[in-house]
């Protein structure tokens, strides 16, 4: 069989026309070679330069299109520095060095998870048991007590490309030591409760609710949400500040050790958590017990 | 007179676009701002004209004397890929903005039906050299306007107040087949 296909082969043919291809090709070839030589863009070598030291996760997480957009943008707009997540300080150090800039460090944004009830802590009246993820659990009514905090679905783990979240008894809780602060799980959380956060200080104290609900209600569904006391407010100082029935901090004056004490400890909940690289679980800011063990992400 | 005649056919009456309905992807993935669309439109006229008297020579100078009109698509495509290709060196240089703006579409000029459909109209229908360049730089041109009417009209819509379902993709080709109805009218005042 294949010898007749092969006796019936027109090889002149095949070489005719592979070689008139070619040759059509070649002609082609060099047209380019000209007009690529000719129309050569001079790309700015300090562009070229940044984008060599960029880490190339190409997150999206500064803002713009990715890597090569970035190191565009950082060499027309040197205020867009400090928004590479994953390359960090010493990042921003290697591009002001490239464009012969002084760098001063500023604090890197990190996810912040602005709820702090694990299963124990929430209050339900029903039980769900539909599908896991929080995208398709947020859209049924009463899926769970609190209309704000976590559902621990883990849509934000599963987004995370650096294995930085982590649903821990039900609670969706940040490893620092991995987050690059690209905020993909800040897209991804149906329910809004991660935000990008400059951490300022490593721990830092965050109130870890999003309920503005009525002291009643929170007290109903749930064991540490924000009651709107303002105690806070009065005990801390002007860092602090109501949002709604629900308290914030501002982290451009992110408050001193005194006034964050003196928050803490009246405090009646237990939204005020500390979070920080040094301890994977987040830990209760008035509790007077020992900080629980830190609790691994499991690896698989 | 035969040309203008061939140049008007091509241009209105057999518009590549509304009564052959090629090159639909980049007439309604690009026709959102009028200088867009005018921008694409050029790029395409400029490669389907090129495309088209290249196209000529190899497929008669090459193609048929040795007997290989079957390798026409390949060398077609192969001279339209090229063509593509100097557009985009060229606009990379001298119009930053417009090759940014364009995105993947520059590119998909490659695979743009109405090019290589105007290069195969051309062998089918056996034009000297002077009608091939008249007949693709005709196409072209009707391209470059009827994308421009469609940019103009996608501009003006942004202000319209169209019903939420149909936002988007769907008024955008309800004003095609409008368009198309219109250019209909045309059938039968050229013989080409």
């Amino acid at each position: 069989m294949l010898e007749m296909i092969i006796a019936e082969l027109d090889l002149g043919a095949i070489l005719t026309s592979g070689a008139t291809l070619l040759l059509t090709g070649l002609f082609f070839v060099i047209i380019l070679t000209i007009a690529n030589a000719k129309l050569k863009v001079e790309r700015d070598p300090m562009v070229e330069a940044i984008e060599a030291v960029l880490p190339g996760a190409n997150c999206g997480g500064c803002g713009l299109a990715g890597c090569s957009a970035y190191a565009e943008g950082v060499v027309k707009d040197h205020g867009l520095i400090g928004r590479c997540g994953p390359g960090g300080d010493a990042l921003v150090h290697a591009m002001a060095e490239i464009m012969g800039i002084e760098a001063t460090a500023s604090a890197p944004n990190r996810a912040v998870v602005h709820c702090s009830a694990h299963s124990d802590d929430m209050i339900n009246s029903t039980q769900y048991l539909g599908i896991a993820g929080c995208a398709e659990r947020t859209i049924i009514p009463d899926n769970m007590g609190c209309s704000y905090g976590c559902l621990g679905g883990g849509d934000c783990q599963a987004v995370c490309e650096f294995d930085a979240i982590h649903v821990i008894e039900g609670l969706a809780v940040v490893d620092y030591n991995k987050c690059v602060g690209c905020g993909a799980c800040v897209k991804a959380c149906p329910r809004n409760i991660i935000s990008l956060t400059a951490i300022v200080e490593d721990p830092i104290l965050v109130m870890a609710c999003s309920s503005h609900d009525k002291p009643k209600e929170v007290r109903g569904y749930c064991k540490v949400g924000c009651i709107g006391c303002t105690l806070c407010v009065k005990m801390g100082g002007d860092s602090f500040f109501m949002d709604n029935g629900l308290a914030k901090i501002d982290y451009e004056k992110y408050p001193d050790e005194e006034s964050r004490q003196k928050a803490t400890g009246k405090c009646p909940r237990g939204l005020m958590v500390y979070v920080g690289s040094d301890d994977v679980a987040v830990r209760k800011a008035n509790d007077s017990r020992e900080p629980p063990k830190p609790v691994k992400a499991k690896t698989e | 007179m035969e040309l203008v005649l061939l140049f008007i056919s091509v241009a209105i009456i057999n518009n590549l676009v509304l009564t052959k309905f090629l090159g639909i992807c980049p007439f309604i993935g690009v026709s959102r701002k009028l200088d867009m669309a005018f921008g694409m439109g050029c790029a395409v006229t400029f490669v389907i004209t090129i495309s088209g008297a290249l196209t000529w020579i190899i497929n008669n100078m090459v193609l048929r004397p040795i007997g290989m009109d079957y390798l026409k698509y390949i060398a077609f495509i192969m001279v339209i890929a090229s063509m593509v290709q100097l557009v985009e060196m060229y606009l990379r240089k001298f119009f930053p903005p417009l090759y940014e703006s364009f995105g993947i579409f520059l590119a998909l000029i490659t695979t743009n039906c109405a090019i290589l459909g105007t290069c195969l109209l051309i062998d089918m229908n056996n034009y000297s050299f002077i009608k091939a360049l008249v007949a693709s730089f005709g196409g072209g041109v009707g391209f470059t306007l009827v994308i421009c009417m469609m940019g103009g009209i996608r501009e003006n819509l942004e202000w319209a107040d169209v019903p939420d379902a149909l936002k988007g993709a769907g008024i955008t080709l309800i004003t095609a087949g409008i368009m198309t109805l219109a250019f209909m009218g045309f059938t039968g005042i050229g013989s080409h």
